[in-house]
């Protein structure tokens, strides 16, 4: 899958965030190569609005993610946030404006500094900005805890160690809150959690959306969470965009040949599309060497010779659903 | 191929700022380095003519450039102040340093495998518990002491070895060679032994975990066996890797040898050339343990780079 | 040898493969061992016994010769006995009270080195491990050259050059003299000790870095300083606090190998290594004048070692790292 093209987006205006032909790549060793793990992608959310980002691992959905953060700054491409291009923004400028983005991580425990209290750790932000004064500090912090649902005494008192993985995810949230910000971006905030722990910080994540109004990034590899708390969902593969709809038109109608087979493999009880999606189609290619054309073409049941050649774009196919394919799936109306 | 070269640059810049390090440690502060070169009673024409052959009137980096051009060419000099020319000196010195060392790694080998084999095999058990004590002991046990204390039993107590090891050369005398050279290669070797069989259990214990003993064992074929057969196979990069780290101190640890059991090798000459203060056989000396470093661990790299560049495309695609 | 072997072993990660090491905080540490306890012991009485050795009866001052019977020993006349624990040297000194004396002054040169050792160790592997680049490969190199030359033969090639200097010669007078020997063979030690420390906290600083909470104190607008000192350093202290002893055990055993190769501080102020080389020619006579020191130096490195072991135990730091 390949697409690259900027047919979907809004205009720019309407747009929070908006993504044009990003690309990051990592250096392999010394050795010359390098990792291809977002390859021109583009990409808006609207404010208020919940943009789901799925696809398996290692197709680079962190990877956008941290970018978008400029951290690493990204290798080309333009990012605009509330009117700023931060692609050209000077790194004291960028510290100021990344704290109206935030991120939330998807390993509770490395998330959290293992020799802080957690108090300490959701004070951080306000120590960095010295918003307020100490009182004001701590009361702001109280707060925010108790927002999560973490009790501000014990984690006056306690390591990350001490909590459980469901409440390190809380903690990392009332840091993120801390500053305020406008977006948060939630890379994979659930997928290390027990299902019964997800459910109830995944409500914790649209409560908060609500009460303070945030937009929200919401990064998983397994379709079924995203599904629920996203507006729209844009499916990566490989560094690249293939499709991208509106939540429910995409699981009504999946046209892209990849996305149906994410699709399909939701139900299995196995939450790990990866290992899925491995059985189903073998392995996935290297970044390193992507294969030319349409990218998911080495593992496509649809795969023709235009595939190889040609690179499909992103295009428009009728209520604001897009995807890059050369042979789309059809569905009877 | 960029690997290698890259490598290959990477220890030269090593080795080049070592030895123009060691060059101008050796100069730097003396007035009149010839006459140091040459003992009190050097005459004005032998100060000269030594001047003019190490151009020790021209700053460093001339004095440097020939130096490696004298080097090169083999052309190593005289030492007044041993009165012989410093090839000769190196030819008498420079086996004995070289057959302790590859002694004492082979013998460390020779220990290490066994007891790693038996370890990881029943882990945990009395056998494993035993060497881990034992390995902990001689990583611990100063050089020093070590070597006193097989002095004391073997050599003092037992008489079974020499105290003073006069070195003899296998190829003189075997028997009394490998007498003298005993009790200098066990203290080398046990500590670097324990080093060897620390890495072999720990690799052999990660085999025994692996499908693929999980299959021998389907196919009723030993683990011991299949750990003997797959021990060495398996570990053999881990093992270089970790001589060539050991390299540098095991060098240093054969001057602290030879100095204990009155062995003559390089690590002796070094010292006696310090004792008598002749800056240009400390100088070579200190060049040629340099160069056993640092080229003993590029030709490992390589050795690596070209039997096994797999590995690292592998890691690359990763 | 023991002494520098193990210096280098404490990082078998070449360069430029990516450290698999990091201290992670275990929920149920381990509980600690008697040969901890045993050790600590060990290090402690030494060491009151060093600093307190003018005041404590038993202890004779190393400097007079024993007397037995009213009458001064000479050379290695008295064997361990009740009179003398260790027996008398071949100038018939107490060795147990020259014993006690030196471990004042060893100990006092290993702590010292091992704490500029570190300092300057870790300063440089966390700068290498942070900021990677050009620091790192500079750092890297300079790491690579101190590694090249054998640890014993840097070490006696600067202290011999340093003393060489101080020497008056005719037209050429010498130079450095406010340089004691205590002082040479102490930062001669540290210099020893940068290299290894330097590889390991570049290898832990690099896996730390990594980690989300690194990232997370980004996005809030920390700085590199605050991020180094609050994110990574209180990290790296667990890993350090057990290094620094192996670190310690490997200094006093490389301290010893110096002073058996005549390379120590001032005369007339004993030190175990020093001990050993004046008699271990003689051992077939008076074995205990060699055996006592060799002994309290062995037990002392391996009481440092355990500790050292012990700690990385408990804070379960694998092994990788060390
Ligand atoms: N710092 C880095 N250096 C080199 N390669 C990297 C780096 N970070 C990510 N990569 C590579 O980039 C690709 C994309 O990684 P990324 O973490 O963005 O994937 P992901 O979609 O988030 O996967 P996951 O579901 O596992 O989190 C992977 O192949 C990864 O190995
Ligand atoms: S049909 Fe062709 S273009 Fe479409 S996904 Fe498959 S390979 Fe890619
Ligand atoms: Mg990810």
């Amino acid at each position: 899958m390949a697409g690259t093209g900027t047919a979907h987006l809004h205009t720019a205006d309407e747009a929070l965030l908006r993504l044009e032909n990003l690309v990051v790549e990592f250096p392999v060793g010394r050795t010359g190569l390098k990792v291809n793990a977002v390859s021109g992608i583009s990409l808006d959310v609207i404010p208020g609005e919940t943009l789901g980002l799925v696809g398996e691992s290692g197709c680079g959905k962190s990877t956008t993610g941290r970018a978008i953060m400029q951290l690493p700054r990204p290798t080309s491409g333009s990012i605009i946030f509330d009117g700023n291009e931060l692609t050209k923004m000077s790194g004291d400028s960028m510290r100021k404006v990344r704290t109206n983005i935030q991120m939330i991580f998807q390993d509770p425990i490395s998330s959290l500094n293992p020799r802080r209290k957690v108090r300490d750790i959701v004070m951080e932000p306000l120590m960095i900005w010295e918003v307020g004064t100490k009182a004001e500090r701590a009361a702001k912090v109280d707060a925010t805890l108790e927002e999560v649902g973490i009790d501000p005494k014990r984690a006056a008192e306690s390591q990350p160690h001490q909590f459980s993985g469901g409440q390190c995810q809380r903690i990392s949230i009332a840091r993120a809150l801390v500053l305020d910000p406008k977006m948060i971006i939630c890379d994979e905030p659930v997928s290390a959690l027990d299902v019964s722990v997800q459910a109830q910080v995944l409500n914790l994540l649209e409560d908060l959306k609500a009460k303070r109004n945030l937009t929200l990034i919401f990064i998983a590899h397994d379709l079924a969470v995203v599904k629920n708390i996203s507006d729209r969902v844009a499916v990566m593969y490989l560094g690249k965009v293939c499709e991208v709809a509106k939540s429910d038109d995409l699981y009504a109608r999946p046209t892209h040949p990849y996305t149906d087979l994410l699709l399909k493999s939701i139900p299995v009880p196995d939450p790990t599309v990866k290992v899925l999606a491995t059985k189903i189609l073998g392995e996935i290619p290297s970044p390193v060497l992507p294969p030319s054309g349409c990218r998911f073409r080495t593992r496509c049941p649809f795969a023709t010779d235009i595939c190889a050649k040609e690179e499909p774009q992103l295009r428009d196919i009728g209520g604001e659903h897009f995807i890059a394919c050369h042979h789309p799936i059809e569905h009877l109306a | 191929m960029r690997y290698a070269a890259q490598k290959t640059a990477q220890f030269l810049i090593v080795f080049v700022i070592v030895t123009f390090g060691v060059l101008v440690a050796m100069r730097l502060g003396v007035n009149d380095p010839a006459r140091r070169m040459l003992g009190g009673t050097a005459t004005q024409a032998n100060i000269d003519a030594v001047t003019a052959k190490y151009h020790l009137n021209s700053d460093y980096f001339t004095q440097y450039f020939y130096w490696v051009k004298n080097m090169l060419t083999l052309d190593l000099g005289r030492s007044e102040i041993f009165s012989t020319d410093v090839r000769t000196l190196l030819r008498q010195k420079v086996p004995t340093t070289l057959l302790l060392t590859i002694y004492a790694v082979v013998l460390a080998l020779l220990i290490a495998l066994p007891v790693a084999v038996l370890s990881a095999y029943r882990r945990d058990g009395l056998f494993d518990k035993s060497a881990g004590f034992f390995s902990f002991a001689f990583v611990s046990i100063p050089g020093v002491v070590l070597g006193i204390l097989l002095l004391l039993v073997f050599s003092i107590h037992f008489h079974w070895f020499p105290a003073n090891s006069n070195k003899i050369y296998p190829w003189d005398n075997p028997l009394q060679s490998a007498k003298n050279f005993f009790l200098p290669t066990l203290t080398l070797a046990l500590p670097i032994s324990a080093i060897f069989t620390r890495l072999l259990r720990g690799d052999m214990i990660m085999t025994l975990q692996s499908d693929f003993i999980t299959l021998a064992r389907a196919k009723g074929v030993s683990p011991q066996r299949v750990l003997w057969r797959h021990a060495l196979r398996s570990s053999v990069f881990s093992l270089l890797t970790s001589v060539g780290l050991q390299l540098s101190g095991l060098l240093g640890g054969a001057v602290l040898v030879e100095s204990l059991f009155g062995l003559n090798g390089l690590g002796q000459m070094l010292l006696e050339s310090l004792l008598r203060g002749d800056l240009l056989v400390i100088q070579t000396a200190t060049a040629i343990l340099v160069v056993g470093v640092v080229f003993t661990n590029l030709a490992i790299d390589l050795l690596y780079a070209v039997v096994d560049p797999r590995i690292r495309l592998a890691r690359a695609l990763g | 040898m023991t002494l520098i072997t193990d210096t280098t072993s404490m990082t078998p990660t070449p360069l430029d493969v990516p450290p698999a090491a990091e201290p992670l905080p275990k929920r149920s540490r381990s509980k600690i061992h008697v040969g901890f306890w045993i050790a600590l012991a060990w290090v402690a009485a030494l060491l009151l016994m060093a600093i307190f050795a003018d005041q404590l009866s038993f202890i004779r001052l190393p400097t007079a010769a024993v007397k037995n019977h009213g009458r001064s020993t000479a050379g290695y006349k008295l064997g361990p006995g009740w009179n003398a624990w260790f027996g008398v040297d071949s100038t018939g000194r107490d060795v147990f009270s020259k014993v006690i004396y030196g471990a004042r002054t060893t100990l006092k040169v290993g702590l010292w080195s091992t704490v500029i050792g570190l300092l300057v160790g870790t300063f440089m592997g966390l700068i290498a491990g942070y900021f990677k680049g050009t620091y790192d490969r500079v750092i890297s190199i300079v790491v690579d050259i101190m590694l090249a030359v054998p640890p014993l033969v840097l070490a006696i090639i600067i202290v011999y050059r340093v003393g060489d200097l101080q020497q008056d010669r005719p037209g050429n007078p010498g130079i450095l003299k406010w340089f004691t020997r205590t002082e040479q063979i102490t930062v001669v030690l540290s210099l020893l000790a940068i290299a290894p420390l330097a590889r390991i906290v570049r290898a832990l600083t690099m896996s730390l870095a990594q980690r989300d909470f690194v990232l997370a104190a980004r996005s809030v607008g920390a700085k590199n300083f605050r991020i180094i000192t609050r994110e990574i350093l209180p990290n790296l202290i667990p890993a350090m606090m057990s290094v620094a002893f192996t670190g310690l055990a490997l200094l006093i055993s490389a301290e010893a190998a110096l002073a058996f190769l005549g390379f120590s501080v001032e005369t007339g102020t004993p030190t175990w290594g020093k001990m050993i080389n004046a008699s271990y020619r003689d051992m077939d006579k008076a074995w205990w004048a060699t055996l006592f020191p060799s002994l309290v130096l062995f037990l002392t490195v391996l009481a440092f070692n355990v500790i050292g072991d012990r700690i990385a135990r408990h804070y379960d730091i694998r092994e990788a790292a060390l």
